[in-house]
């Protein structure tokens, strides 16, 4: 597109718009904002200054740069599906898209590694692969559409962790925008171990407070020879979550254990993608095995037995891919599903341990009865990773408010039985005050002793991650205030 | 700056009925924006997103403006317009939505109103009254308008044009769609003006009416002429209700809602006799499928219109559902699959063609990666935006495998899109309709070599 | 230094805590703490009146780096047990002193185990291992502390307990600090409590050596290719040079040692797809389970220990040994390996390498004269950084400490790592100069 100059009354609106290229690289009228007043968390909402869409590290670099220097606030967003609103510019940031640096800069097989630009989406470095029998395991279920960039930053996780892990578990190296504009690399040639305190692993999931991603090398894994996916059905939800435990008991440790209640059930069913779940069952278990095809039947025999053995309604090896595919569509769209049968959802991410999986299942039922409101629960209960979703109509006054409290108490539930608030979505200003569930002011002083030393301004994405004392609260009470308004 | 930010923090995703910023009656679906949760899953579904990696031109962020100005946050002015009308309204976004939303829906009644709010102006202005109220409703308009592309074509303007160097002083974009137009024959609608039915060949099992379509029957009258030939040959009477007009579609997607519901109403009646109606332009059947779309305050028309959206098939899915002769012609290409948007996203229609394709002796399928993205035809979009047409012609194009001597498809946009694509591109393709290329086959078992 | 009148002090404040000389160290007090209320109080003591500490498990990676000699040893060796095992959500919480293969050996019983093998596990603590973040070949299967590590209860020097991670696998509540401390090399603060996450033990492991003949280097390359092309789930492909495989296997020659862990019938299935395509003139020889073990029991004690419990068992004791951890891209192992045989070759030290071929990451040890060792060093960190990586020291003989530039040049960020250390530790008290640039 061609160069053309922007001119605003605003002089910084001038100066990064030549910063990054001219008028097709930047947006700065309220009209245009609109469509970045949030992510894919909608309670919140507000109007950043503009945003910028640079094509290079220097552009990242030289925007930070002008940022830091005239002192306006900046955050970086990738495609704006985070759940916690991580991307919501809550102090009229300069949004800094990087969804233009989508390219796929190297893969080198041979070594097991990639190097993408943080706007490459994260399944098309596996279709990128996948012809050579190579696969990028990290697979959120937004993973159609979300960014590395955005992965990086939120530490994402998906349906396939519980065997190989969270994304900080496949980064090799990073390119980093310091909040000063200096740019810094990390992981040199993606080789590991290098020499100093992990940086990668406290940069990653660090919700773009630290810095901005701008180059990054990852760790690709050889497919599976062979893969295994077991639907089963069970009439009580106790007997789903305790077949979850003897097949975890049993040795076994599956690619992916999902479990979804009925609720949960019944918006897929009335989405997109169904695929014929019985209406008239309390819990579905989607298991996938993996690895030597010569050791998979031995699992699959055996977690058949286990679910028997818990009184499964029905159970069934996906046949083809075709079916495993629309299984997994079922499963992994069920987020979005929820539109299908409630105008609104909020989505929760708790964490508990394995073993509390029923105790804690009821309390959140009870949560339910008590605030009148439906959740549906969608989760990875191998890993104990909670998604309960709680369905409600923003447009009737004051059940926002209630949806949010609902929420918060199942967060509560999930620490009191020494789990976490969040999972793998991210704390961004969803979860602030809750952080205080799990850390105490000391600890979240240390965390924000270490953002200091990377972001002394807090110019970069301020206000996320942690309930700063009264201003936090401040928030809070806004976010309510304009729930229940 | 902040205008209206304090009002955004106290309003969040509620919708103050009142405050609406649509003025017309008619006015985009609440409950479509209700499904959607913003989620992002359609981002990358989207073509225009893809180029510009802007929110505004993202079905999400274009849901978003929509349900805004229901809120009062956004008024109906160009800001508005320009992502709404950037649309393709290719629908991928609906295929890709894990909560169905009518993002489609939304987009065309968007339209609808900023077509009332601010009419266009200007040649813009009257090139579109010209086009589409002047010559798309009117067949015999049509059909002047077709024979001069003939008469331009076969009296050897076109070579002097091209060779003259007229064409140097044309528009970029309508020197490469002169250059693949294709060569005008007889309408089929009229010339079978004069038959009542036109009897299957052999015992006929049903009777079927055919939407010759309006550029179809100027442009692609071969094309129509195929469908007649494969339906009679499986057993259907085929009947050509000569009042039916212009499906709509491009007035719908302009915004005309007026004269979307006029020619809806129209066709409704045209085709009341008919038990079947059969569609081979995959915008014309979606169209035809969603007239109910239009009449939403329209009880009575509504459930007319639902009536007869039952009626409605694409071709290859009639063919493909009521049984079709294997044809035994050899026609022997490497041939690809290139998925209309209005077939796919549309209709769901996307396993027919390609068994259909396959059934064909020495035919040999080849895979194309993203079949189902969008050609940058999406009705005359080519045509109100051609640097953003082109760019997503570019990317299809590169999906188009090299080693393929047909491209297949069943939509004359997309045709006609594609057919610039290959020009454009420096490639070999033949651009052909599904049915084309059964016609042909049956053709060739019956010893008729095609000319 | 500590005087005695702060020996009498350190003493007074906490009359319950095991004090004591020093026996390695001359001068110096060794705190034996029993509690962690007691390492926040040794260490707020020790913050207060500025007196530098050294954090001692099980001694196996103790190297003095620097110049200085710390006025405290704070040794775990008393802070031992395991807090919390949960056998169906496969976590275990340890005190970070407990030793290593003590863990394991608990756990064995219930089928289930810590998925890293570090050296010395007899000896090393598990608060040592991570602190150091030590990994051996199987960290291609399985990962390092990084993976395994979910949460850590760490002191900090001014006696706060500062929890990060918790006890569940998947957590991003804030910033992920559990890295941050692991490989910290107690530079931070001392990790208390560790909080892992569990592996089923494996029902079969197997072991398959392929040797090459020394100019089959090529063929072994790219039989590693193949291998790592291939679908099969090697734990380990470890390559050992031929000084090291005449010493493990008695082979003198290029010796990859793959290995399977799983069911019977997988690592069955993977030996077979190794014996199909065993190269030409290659040897192969397959030990199982108990043999295995044995096997990589001995790569675990190749190193050199930092504080000599044993006798190294191979009977090379008589020289200076010191060991180096490389990094490089993972095919560039070969590299390495062939470099080491050639410093061996030219018979002034004698260096055994091996390094994982999935993972990249070498260990060699150097043995000979103190000054033949330095020059190696110097030269294999030059070859290191040719190749794009690292070269970081883990032990040096005795004369060589404190010489040697342990952690190589400082990362061009090092003003972040340094912002850290003054963030947490202002007084500069835990383990001083132990780390990277003298942090």
């Amino acid at each position: 597109m061609a160069f053309k100059k922007v001119k605003s009354s605003d002089r910084h609106i001038n100066q990064l718009a030549r910063i990054v290229g001219g008028s097709s690289s930047i947006l700065y009228r309220k009209e245009d904002l609109l469509a970045y007043d949030c992510d894919g968390f909608t309670i919140h909402k507000a109007l950043p200054k503009a945003v910028v869409f640079p094509k290079n590290t220097i552009e990242v670099s030289e925007v930070v740069r002008y940022c830091h220097e005239h002192n306006l606030p900046f955050l970086a967003r990738g495609a704006g599906t985070g759940l916690s609103g991580g991307a919501i510019p809550l102090n009229e940031e300069v949004i800094i898209s990087m969804v233009r640096m989508k390219r796929l800069l190297s893969v080198d097989l041979e070594n097991r590694r990639a190097v993408v630009e943080p706007g490459f989406v994260n399944l098309k470095l596996t279709n990128s692969i996948s012809d050579r029998g190579y696969y990028y395991a990290p697979d959120p279920s937004s993973q159609y559409c979300c960014t590395i960039g955005g992965n990086v930053a939120e530490n994402a996780g998906g349906a396939h962790c519980l065997k190989y892990g969270v994304t900080t578990n496949h980064i090799l190296g990073l390119e980093v925008v310091m909040p000063n504009g200096e740019v810094i690399e990390i992981g040199k040639n993606g080789i590991p171990d290098e020499p100093g305190y992990d940086l990668l692993g406290l940069i990653t999931g660090s919700e773009g407070t630290l810095g901005i991603v701008t180059k990054i090398t990852v760790r690709i894994l050889k497919n599976p020879e062979a893969k295994q996916t077991v639907l089963a059905y069970f009439n009580h939800v106790s007997d789903g979550s305790q077949a979850v435990s003897d097949i975890v008991s049993a040795g076994i440790v599956p690619a992916a254990l999902e479990m979804m209640d009925k609720v949960a059930i019944e918006g897929v069913e009335a989405a997109a993608y169904p695929v014929g779940h019985p209406k008239d069952i309390e819990a579905v278990l989607l298991i996938e095995v993996d690895g030597i095809s010569a050791g998979i039947d031995e699992q699959i025999r055996q977690i058949l037995d286990v679910c028997r053995n818990r009184n499964v309604k029905e159970v069934k090896v996906a046949r083809d891919e075709a079916e495993r595919g629309r299984w997994w569509a079922n499963r992994k769209t069920g987020f979005g599903a929820m539109g299908a049968i409630s105008p609104d959802y909020l989505v929760q991410d708790g964490v508990i341990p394995r073993s509390k999986l029923p105790e804690v299942l009821s309390r959140i039922n009870q949560i339910s009865n008590e605030s009148g409101l439906r959740i549906a629960n969608i989760f990875h209960a191998g890993d104990g990773n909670l998604h309960p979703l709680v369905l409600f109509d923003a447009r009737k006054p004051g059940e926002t408010q209630k949806a949010l409290e609902a929420g918060s108490a199942c967060l509560k539930v999930c620490a009191d039985v020494g789990g976490t608030i969040t999972g793998e979505h991210g704390v961004g200003i969803e979860k602030k005050e809750e952080m205080r569930f799990v850390f105490s002011d000391e600890e979240i002083k240390a965390q924000t002793d270490i953002r200091e030393v990377f972001n002394p301004k807090n110019l970069l994405n301020a206000g996320k991650l942690f309930p700063a004392p009264g201003r936090c609260a401040e928030v809070k009470k806004e976010i309510k205030a304009a729930a229940s308004s | 700056m902040g205008i209206n930010e304090l009002d955004l923090k106290q309003d969040p995703a509620c919708s103050e009925k009142g405050l609406s910023n649509y003025l017309w009656r008619d006015h985009p679906d609440e409950n479509k924006w209700a499904d959607c949760v913003h989620c992002g899953m359609c981002l990358e579904s989207c073509p225009t997103y893809e180029q510009t990696g802007q929110e505004q031109h993202s079905p999400r962020g274009r849901v978003h403006l929509i349900k805004s100005v229901a809120e009062g946050k956004l008024e109906v002015n160009e800001f508005f317009s320009d992502p709404v009308f950037a649309c393709l309204d290719c629908r991928a976004c609906t295929t890709a939505c894990p909560a169905n939303v009518d993002v489609g829906g939304l987009i065309e009644e968007a339209r609808g109103q900023i077509r009332q709010a601010m009419p266009l102006k200007g040649w813009q202005g009257a090139v579109s009254k010209f086009v589409l109220k002047g010559i798309f409703p009117h067949p015999n308009r049509l059909n002047a308008a077709g024979s001069l592309l003939k008469f331009y074509q076969k009296s050897g303007m076109q070579k002097a044009v091209r060779q003259t160097g007229l064409i140097k002083i044309m528009p970029d974009h309508l020197v490469q769609m002169e250059a693949v137009m294709p060569e005008v024959q007889e309408p089929v609608r009229k010339k079978y003006k004069n038959e009542q039915v036109l009897k299957a060949k052999g015992k006929s099992k049903a009777e079927v009416a055919l939407l010759t379509g309006c550029v179809m029957d100027v442009m692609f009258s071969d094309i129509n002429e195929a469908t007649i030939n494969v339906l009679r040959r499986n057993g259907n009477d085929v009947i050509i209700p000569q009042n039916q007009t212009c499906c709509g579609a491009l007035h719908v997607h302009a915004g005309d809602r007026e004269t979307g519901r006029m020619l809806a109403k129209q066709n409704i009646e045209a085709f009341r006799d008919a038990d079947k109606v059969i569609v081979n332009a995959a915008g014309c059947g979606c169209m035809l499928k969603e007239y109910s779309e239009l009449f939403r305050e329209e009880p009575e028309m509504h459930d007319k219109a639902v009536e007869f959206s039952k009626k409605v098939e694409d071709i290859s899915k009639y063919l493909h559902e009521t049984g079709y002769e294997k044809p035994k012609g050899e026609i022997k290409t490497r041939i690809t699959y290139h998925d209309a948007c209005h077939l796919a996203h549309g209709q769901n229609v996307r396993q027919e063609p390609r068994d259909i394709l396959q059934d064909i002796p020495g035919v040999e399928m080849v895979h194309m990666p993203n079949s189902d993205r969008c050609c940058g035809s999406a009705g005359i979009y080519n045509i109100t935006n051609p640097e953003m047409a082109d760019a997503v012609l570019e990317s299809k194009m590169q999906n188009v495998p090299g080693d393929v001597e047909m491209i297949s498809m069943g939509n004359p946009g997309c045709m006609l899109q594609m057919a610039m694509g290959v020009q454009k591109y420096g490639r070999n393709q033949k651009i052909v309709h599904t049915v084309q290329l059964l016609d042909w086959a049956y053709q060739k078992e019956d010893g008729k070599e095609r000319v | 230094m500590l005087t005695l009148e702060g020996f009498a002090e350190l003493q007074a404040v906490m009359p319950e805590v095991e004090i004591r000389e020093d026996s390695s160290l001359e001068g110096t007090v060794a705190i034996f703490p029993k509690t962690e209320e007691d390492i926040a109080s040794i260490l707020k003591y020790c913050n207060e009146k500025m007196k530098t500490v050294s954090i001692s498990g099980g001694g196996t990676k103790r190297l003095k780096a620097g110049e200085e000699k710390a006025d405290i040893k704070l040794s775990l060796a008393k802070y031992t047990g395991i807090v919390e095992h949960i056998p169906g959500d496969m976590t275990v919480t340890v005190k970070a002193g407990t030793r290593y293969q003590e863990l394991q050996d608990y756990l064995a019983g219930y089928n289930q185990k810590v998925a890293l093998d570090p050296s010395w596990p007899e000896f090393a603590s598990v608060g040592g291992v991570v602190a150091a973040n030590d990994s051996g070949p199987k960290r291609l299967g399985f990962g390092t502390a990084r993976d395994a590590v979910i949460g850590l209860r760490t002191v900090y020097p001014d006696g706060r307990v500062i929890r990060s991670g918790g006890k569940v696998v998947k957590n991003v509540a804030g910033y992920d600090m559990n890295k941050l401390f692991i490989g910290s090399m107690g530079t931070l603060g001392v990790i208390s409590e560790i909080t892992l996450k569990l592996r089923p033990l494996p029902k079969a492991e197997s072991l398959v050596l392929l040797s090459f003949p020394r100019e089959r280097l090529g063929d072994l390359r790219s039989f590693v290719c193949q291998l790592l092309d291939s679908m099969m789930e090697p734990a380990a492909l470890e390559l050992l040079n031929p000084a090291l495989s005449q010493k493990l296997t008695g082979a003198d020659s290029y010796t990859l040692a793959i290995s399977f862990e799983d069911v019977e019938s997988s690592v069955a299935y993977q030996e077979e797809f190794v014996k199909r395509n065993k190269p030409e003139n290659s040897r192969l020889t397959i030990q199982k389970n108990k043999e295995a073990q044995l096997f990589w029991k001995k790569v675990y004690s190749i190193a050199p220990m930092g504080t000599p419990v044993v006798e190294p068992p191979l009977g090379t004791s008589s020289l200076a040994a010191a060991a180096l951890k490389i990094g490089v891209v993972n095919l560039n192992v070969i590299e390495v390996a062939k470099e080491c045989q050639l410093i061996t070759e030219a018979n002034s030290v004698i260096a055994e390498a091996h390094g994982g071929m999935g993972t990249g990451v070498c260990q060699v040890v150097l043995r000979g004269a103190s000054e033949d060792i330095s020059k190696s060093i110097s030269y294999l960190r030059d070859f290191a950084l040719k190749l794009g990586g690292y070269a970081t020291v883990k032990q040096l003989p005795h004369d060589l400490q404190g010489e040697i530039d342990v952690w190589g040049e400082k990362p061009s960020y090092f003003f972040l790592l340094e912002g850290i250390k003054k963030k947490i530790d202002p007084n500069k008290i835990l383990n001083p100069n132990r780390f990277v640039g003298g942090i």
